[in-house]
């Protein structure tokens, strides 16, 4: 029997779980279609197609679906992230996404598959999240469950090895399942350090190395055409990158207890927690909080980081990346920036 | 402790809830040019319309020495829950020494919850607080009683007088002491009310607009443009989704708000879960305005508002499949008034001739 064909948007969080999806789906003998990145033609068509004020990185997901919709999947497989913590939930428009799909867009073909997540961590392995997504392609609970486990043991490899310093970006272009293992296991094994980590990395001449924690949520940082490729351009004016996928989770924990009342937004709460993390670390020279037009925690959570960087004498920049953003305005922010701190760091 | 509170709906019952129990209250200003400003100045750019009105709010109220602000919690996903928050944030940074008492659900802290209770009961005894609560709750009943009238009778008379009587009747409340004072003043005003009802018209030429939304902009006449005077004075009557009565009655009185749920529920046909703010409660008021047979939607939103961005995308499909025409407005503080008045000119034409062709 032919694979059947899995389509899987290449938007929010899967730059979270894409090796979990991968592993998952060919476990269970269905071919997973991945939509192609994000490109003015795509999110052209997602824009079009969504209301003109919602965020961003919603209009660049609607753009996925309807390229995986001309790719002939036999199914679209969008989860309703409902919740990965216990008693903590995901912005409302993650919370809503199944139904503003099902209800704004009436030209999708394709069947949309739709678990709703609720797990009490990041492990988003538990059968009950994945009962639909077995009900309609008819998979057995044993066979699911096997696949889930194995889904599990790699993508916390795969999450193992960021909280090591790299970066989601080193994995995120590859599309294939043993290109991807194979990746891993180089790098569990490789002596090179990550380039967050390493002593030296190329700079112009014999500049000073600048640190820069780039605070902001996978799928704005890691959208190479959304972020106008920010993390390969700050790579070549000498930066060494910082995310807050690199912080563990007992840091991140031990600085929201701080707050009386922690944010509703799992991971708005994990950027504050690595942020303040970063802010007191002495390594870092800056903070960018990278944030997407219209993102609603955001405009909360970068209010309280705009103070707090102040109270800890950082160096603090938001970016804010939309639709129309052109190159240019990020390079000369990004440059004046990186110079600034550069000449402190060499005064010094 | 001179405190206060933001500025939402008919504010009299907070300050008289506060007031009672022996506070020294400082009445909030309702919200104008001026505040918004202000409010747009010192908050982020991204943050909804409501929380930037109510830094203005607070703001002012600095030069007023208020030293405690009261202000409703929430857990959320919607942003309002954690305005108290970042609010603080805010005026810390600007260099207020002031506190900022967010009342959250018990269910979140227990004992936090406790002691705000304990700190706003004041010396009053239990027994006075109760007494206090009841007075507070009948006083919100009769001034929406009289709130409802308004909203119909002044799509067909004159929208002066009607004025009139709902500013005055607000006065008169201000004064009251006790439940009896309240239901004294409520039935004044609804005798008063009573002539003006020969003005309606027979029932099939009566037209009726629900309005839903965001909790703020949809009880806050000072911010949404006075939409429900604008739609009366085309001759539609108004009824809203939400009034402060079933707001109370959804988040402290446990158990009384059965019928509202039933509403709500409905709205799991567009919306599948609770996805915070009042979203799929929304969706339900609007499947339950046209079952009441509405003729049209107001949906009105703050810009950006996450919950009701959700309800927005799945408006349209609601609109074709229940047959009613809804508008969704967004407001912030670029909204002028005479945009707002086009569109709800231009909706409120389009209803009647709709209806006028159909007759024919």
């Amino acid at each position: 029997m032919k694979n059947r064909k899995i389509g899987i948007p290449r938007a929010l969080l899967y730059y979270y779980y894409f090796p979990f999806w991968l592993k998952l789906l060919t476990e269970l003998n269905l071919e997973p279609v991945i939509s192609d990145s994000t490109s003015r033609e795509l999110l052209d068509k997602g824009v079009k197609k969504s209301l003109s004020e919602i965020c961003v990185p919603i209009k660049v997901m609607i753009g996925h679906l309807i390229n995986l919709d001309q790719k002939e999947v036999d199914y679209i497989f969008l989860p309703r992230f409902r919740s990965i913590r216990k008693g903590v939930v995901l912005c409302p428009k993650f919370l809503g996404l199944p139904d503003m799909v099902k209800h704004s867009l009436p030209g999708l073909n394709t069947e949309l598959i739709s678990d709703q997540i609720d797990s009490k961590n990041d492990n988003i392995a538990d059968y009950s999240n994945h009962q639909k997504l077995a009900a309609v392609l008819d998979i057995p609970k044993k066979e699911m469950k096997r696949a889930l486990k194995k889904a599990s043991e790699f993508w916390q490899r795969y999450r193992k090895l960021l909280y090591k310093g790299y970066l989601v970006d080193d994995f995120a272009k590859i599309e294939d399942i043993e290109a991807l293992e194979s990746l891993i296991s180089k790098f569990e094994t490789d002596n090179n350090l990550p380039q967050s980590k390493r002593k030296k990395i190329k700079t112009a001449g014999k500049e000073e190395i600048v640190d820069i924690a780039l605070i902001g949520y996978v799928y704005n940082v890691f959208d190479q055409y959304i972020n106008m490729d920010i993390i390969n351009k700050l790579k070549e004016m000498g930066v060494r990158v910082h995310t807050f996928s690199m912080v563990a989770e007992e840091i991140i924990e031990k600085e929201l207890s701080r707050l009386r009342k922690p944010m509703f937004w799992e991971f708005t709460n994990k950027l504050y927690g690595a942020a303040e993390h970063y802010f007191k670390n002495d390594k870092i020279d800056g903070v960018i909080h990278l944030t997407a037009f219209g993102c609603g925690p955001d405009s909360m959570l970068g209010q309280i980081l705009e103070v707090d960087a102040k109270e800890n004498n950082k160096a603090f920049m938001t970016l804010r990346i939309d639709e129309q953003t052109g190159e240019s305005h990020i390079i000369t922010r990004i440059e004046a920036f990186i110079d600034l701190l550069r000449l402190k760091k060499e005064k010094n | 402790m001179r405190l206060s509170f933001p500025y939402m709906g008919p504010t009299i019952v907070y300050k008289k809830l506060f007031e009672l129990l022996g506070h020294d209250v400082v009445m909030p200003p309702k919200p104008n040019k001026e505040i918004i400003d202000l409010g747009v100045k010192y908050s982020p750019e991204f943050a909804c319309f409501p929380f930037k009105v109510i830094t203005g709010i607070y703001l002012k109220l600095m030069e007023k020495n208020v030293n405690t602000l009261v202000t409703s919690g929430g857990h959320g996903p919607c942003r309002a829950g954690y305005y108290g928050e970042v609010h603080k944030k805010i005026l810390k940074d600007l260099g207020y020494d002031v506190e900022i008492i967010v009342i959250d659900s018990p269910h979140d802290d227990y004992k936090y919850f406790y002691d705000i209770v304990k700190r706003l009961k004041g010396d009053s005894s239990w027994f006075k607080v109760a007494k206090v609560i009841k007075t507070i709750y009948d006083l919100t009943r009769a001034l929406d009683e009289i709130e409802k009238k308004i909203e119909v009778l002044r799509a067909y008379s004159d929208s002066g007088k009607i004025n009139r009587i709902w500013m005055d009747a607000q006065q008169d409340f201000y004064q009251i002491k006790s439940a009896a004072e309240v239901k004294e003043i409520k039935n004044k005003y609804l005798n008063k009310l009573e002539k003006f009802k020969t003005s309606i018209p027979p029932e099939n030429e009566r037209y009726r607009i629900g309005i839903i939304g965001e909790i703020y902009v949809v009880l806050e006449q000072s911010i949404n443009n006075q939409i429900e005077e604008k739609v009366n004075r085309f001759g539609f009557e108004v009824e809203r989704s939400q009034y402060l009565t079933d707001w109370v009655r959804d988040n402290a009185l446990p158990f009384t708000g059965k019928d509202l749920e039933e509403i709500e529920a409905k709205g799991e046909e567009f919306i599948e879960i609770e996805i915070g703010g009042h979203a799929r409660g929304n969706i339900g008021h609007a499947i339950d305005f046209k079952e009441k047979g509405f003729d049209g939607i107001i949906h009105l939103k703050p810009f950006g508002c996450l919950p009701e961005l959700v309800s927005q995308s799945v408006m349209d499909d609601l609109s074709e499949k229940y047959e009613i025409p809804v508008l969704t407005i967004s407001i912030d503080e670029q909204t002028a008034d005479a945009n707002v008045l086009t569109r709800v000119e231009a909706f409120l034409d389009m209803i009647k001739e709709k209806d006028y062709r159909e007759v024919m």
